[in-house]
């Protein structure tokens, strides 16, 4: 088991975001949190990703609890809100970089750049590519690298519907080399590729 | 237009709290006959203006003016002593030398005037205003007339500075006060005359090559004039006779007159374009000024640059991990070479500065404060991943190596300028001392003592650099210490030292050795060495502690 998660409860600023969730995610699956805005499906991802305490509950990540170190961040891509891109670099050089810092990166960077149809646009700065081109540079450099564990917050954000479709069949490509991905999503058919788990959000 | 009118009047009569619904309503009327009015005049933006007033929450009360102007009258009071006894100092004649680095500075202070003036737009408007009033009929010139006159006020405040730092260089053998009048109104004409060429370049190809020129003539200036080919001149200027002094302010009052006129006139011309693009940088300065949190301020500079940039990849050299990382720095330094060579050429300011008079203390802090500043250039990497570290936890490099690959650059920079920096010094000290053995200054230490010292406080400034572009945004819910004559808020005071604490720190052996020109500084610089060397490394591991990543 990749993930386990247990009677989960988190509280910001006073406020319930999820209480007792639970949770199990399984090496090779793809599981796709869905619910409605507020419904914690970003803490949730946070809380997976060690970057969110929790109020109470039990996350287990690989074995043990989530520690934000290098020898995690060295199995775990996680992708939310637009990084901060690097000034000075265009998007092939965000790539290369990604490419270079884990020595054997999962794809070939031409190759992601043609996936991702970045081809025209690779010697441009990435502030200077529209929203859902931005999108795709952040996903091609979360799936170029190498990891184990695939954390994808909305990662339909900004995406044409053409590429929503393709999206999809690349992460199905991940999880068939193994991969776990567990994505919030609001898009019912990239939720369709892996197991549903929906958040109704927490009453009070 | 009635229906206008009557609808806008129904509006505000469903508003309780606004009194008088019959005067609402002709406001209403009134701005509605100045936005269809159609190019408008000055009685149109005037009305505007005046229904805007009506309107906002932040209207100024007679009682806010008055603390206003005692305000105003209470700075006057308390400068104007400070003031009164630096002129009074000033009433003598200045050693051609120094009344070239000194009128070096301010050409130099003019340059960068003229250039942060043509950054930052210079004309712009609120957000609001950009928003409602400048995509509209109302006349262009009228809607920008508050701005032009902020514009000839700020103009105004830094020409004064300008004149009494030129006053300054040249002396006042004597008649103080018509001199000092003089040097006020030649420092006022050639900061409001650098403004109005900085208004113009926005409105016409022609004048931003007029700019251009002007900036390159200051340079060129600044040159000869800290060369010494100049003193000749300089001395003629120095003791010039008052009516030579009252032609030359004249003449640049006139000239300056002219510009301004100009420029009033382009200021209808100017593209819409151009000024919701430095409207909307304001903005975002405004907001950072708002948040005190300069540190955005970079961010917007370096975004806007690069985004305006044409760029080609390159491929990403073979590199262990964390230098693969930082290599980022590197190669966007190696795209702004003219950059690098205005940084490595600033390192001629401190031997400036020295040659127009400056203290060893000041001296000493000029060489900290500009090796920080060229550290801090190239901790750009650093600054982002801290401030959003998602790129940084998808590299997955250990904070530690991280950061110790992110040094070296800050680093040798730091060293290559404070080692420059250092060996002018040495060389005007040599000289000052030669020509003035009365001005106290040590020659045993010369050029070949001096520059390893550069070396040796290079690790420090890079882990002052460093831990400056890794702070947190300002703290505002520290308390503000109260000192009697006024409240200091820790948490901007608190931000503003974060970095350099660690650069003065690490630079202290050599801060006392240029403070105080020991005969045989071995000692110091092999305490700066190691304390150096020991507060980089110290930086490098405990920032490794604890939970985090790679920033």
């Amino acid at each position: 088991m990749i993930i386990d998660v247990e009677r989960l409860t988190v509280e910001l600023g006073g406020n319930p975001v999820l209480r007792g969730l639970s949770l199990a995610v399984d090496a090779g699956e793809i599981v796709a949190v869905v619910g409605p805005n507020g419904a914690g499906k970003s803490t949730l991802l946070r809380c997976l990703a060690g970057l969110q305490p929790v109020t109470d509950g039990e996350v287990r990540v690989f074995g043990g609890p989530p520690v934000d170190d290098a020898a995690f961040w060295g199995r775990v891509a996680l992708l939310g809100d637009e990084p901060a891109w690097y000034p000075g670099l265009t998007a092939r050089e965000h790539l290369e970089l990604m490419a270079a810092v884990h020595g054997r990166p999962r794809l070939d960077v031409e190759a992601t750049l043609e996936v991702f149809a970045l081809v025209e646009r690779g010697d441009a700065a990435p502030l200077t590519l529209s929203t859902g081109q931005r999108q795709r540079l952040s996903l091609a450099a979360a799936l170029l690298r190498p990891s184990t564990l695939l954390l994808l917050d909305e990662p339909e954000r900004g995406l044409d519907a053409g590429f929503r479709g393709r999206l999809a069949e690349l992460l199905g490509a991940y999880r068939d080399e193994g991969g776990t991905v567990v994505m919030a999503t609001h898009d019912q058919a990239l939720a369709a590729c892996g197991r549903p788990v929906s958040l109704s959000g927490v009453t009070t | 237009m009635s229906g206008a009118g009557n609808a806008s009047g129904a509006e505000h009569a469903g508003r309780a709290e606004n009194a008088g619904r019959s005067e609402h309503a002709g406001r209403s009327e009134r701005a509605d006959r100045a936005e269809h009015a159609g190019g408008g005049g000055a009685g149109s933006v005037r009305e505007v203006r005046g229904f805007l007033r009506a309107r906002s929450r932040a209207r100024s009360t007679p009682f806010d003016r008055y603390v206003t102007g005692f305000s105003l009258l209470v700075l006057a009071a308390v400068a104007g002593q400070p003031v009164s006894e630096v002129l009074a100092g000033l009433a003598t004649s200045t050693d051609p030398a120094r009344a070239g680095a000194g009128l070096a500075l301010l050409a130099l202070g003019l340059a960068a005037f003229l250039a942060a003036a043509r950054a930052a737009g210079p004309v712009l408007l609120t957000a609001p205003d950009a928003s409602w009033l400048l995509l509209s009929p109302l006349d262009r010139r009228r809607v920008l007339g508050r701005t032009g006159w902020a514009l000839l006020a700020v103009a105004v405040g830094a020409g004064a500075v300008l004149g009494l730092g030129l006053l300054a260089a040249l002396g006042a053998p004597d008649q103080l006060v018509w001199r000092a009048l003089g040097a006020l109104a030649l420092g006022v004409s050639a900061s409001v005359g650098a403004t109005a060429l900085a208004v113009l370049s926005r409105a016409s190809q022609t004048w931003q090559v007029w700019l251009a020129a002007a900036v390159v003539t200051l340079l060129v200036l600044a040159v000869v004039a800290v060369g010494g080919q100049a003193r000749t001149a300089l001395a003629v200027a120095a003791s010039a006779p008052l009516a030579a002094v009252a032609a030359a302010a004249s003449g640049a009052a006139l000239a300056a007159a002219l510009l301004v006129r100009r420029a009033w006139a382009a200021l209808g011309r100017i593209p819409a374009r151009e000024i919701a693009a430095a409207s909307t940088r304001g903005g975002h300065v405004a907001n950072a000024a708002m948040g005190a949190d300069p540190g955005v301020l970079t961010w917007i500079a370096e975004d806007n640059h690069w985004r305006a940039r044409k760029l080609r990849s390159r491929s990403w050299p073979s590199l262990p991990a964390p230098l693969a990382l930082a290599w980022q720095d590197w190669r966007r330094l190696a795209r702004r070479p003219g950059r690098l060579a205005v940084t490595l050429a600033t390192a001629a300011l401190p031997a400036v500065l020295a040659e127009a008079g400056g203290t060893p203390g000041v001296l000493a802090a000029a060489v900290l404060a500009g090796g920080l500043a060229v550290a801090a250039t190239a901790a750009t990497g650093a600054r982002r991943d801290a401030d959003n570290p998602a790129l940084a936890r998808l590299a997955g490099v250990g904070r530690r190596p991280a950061l110790a690959a992110r040094a070296l650059l800050p680093a040798l920079l730091a060293a290559a300028w404070t080692t420059a920096s250092l060996t002018g010094l040495a060389t005007t000290w040599t000289t000052t001392t030669l020509t003035e053995p009365a001005a106290g200054v040590h020659v045993a230490a010369g050029p070949a003592v001096w520059w390893p010292f550069g070396l040796a406080m290079a690790p420090a400034l890079a882990a002052g650099a460093l831990r400056m572009a890794r702070r947190s945004p300002v703290d505002h819910s520290l308390p503000v210490i109260d000192l009697g004559a006024g409240g200091i808020p820790l948490g901007p005071l608190l931000w503003a030292v974060t970095g350099l604490d660690l650069a003065v720190a690490g630079c202290l052996p050599a801060l006392v050795a240029l403070a105080s020109a020991p005969a045989h500084p071995g000692g110091h610089l092999a305490a700066q060495a190691v304390a150096g060397a020991a507060v980089l490394a110290g930086y490098v591991l405990r920032s490794g502690r604890g939970a985090g990543q790679a920033t």
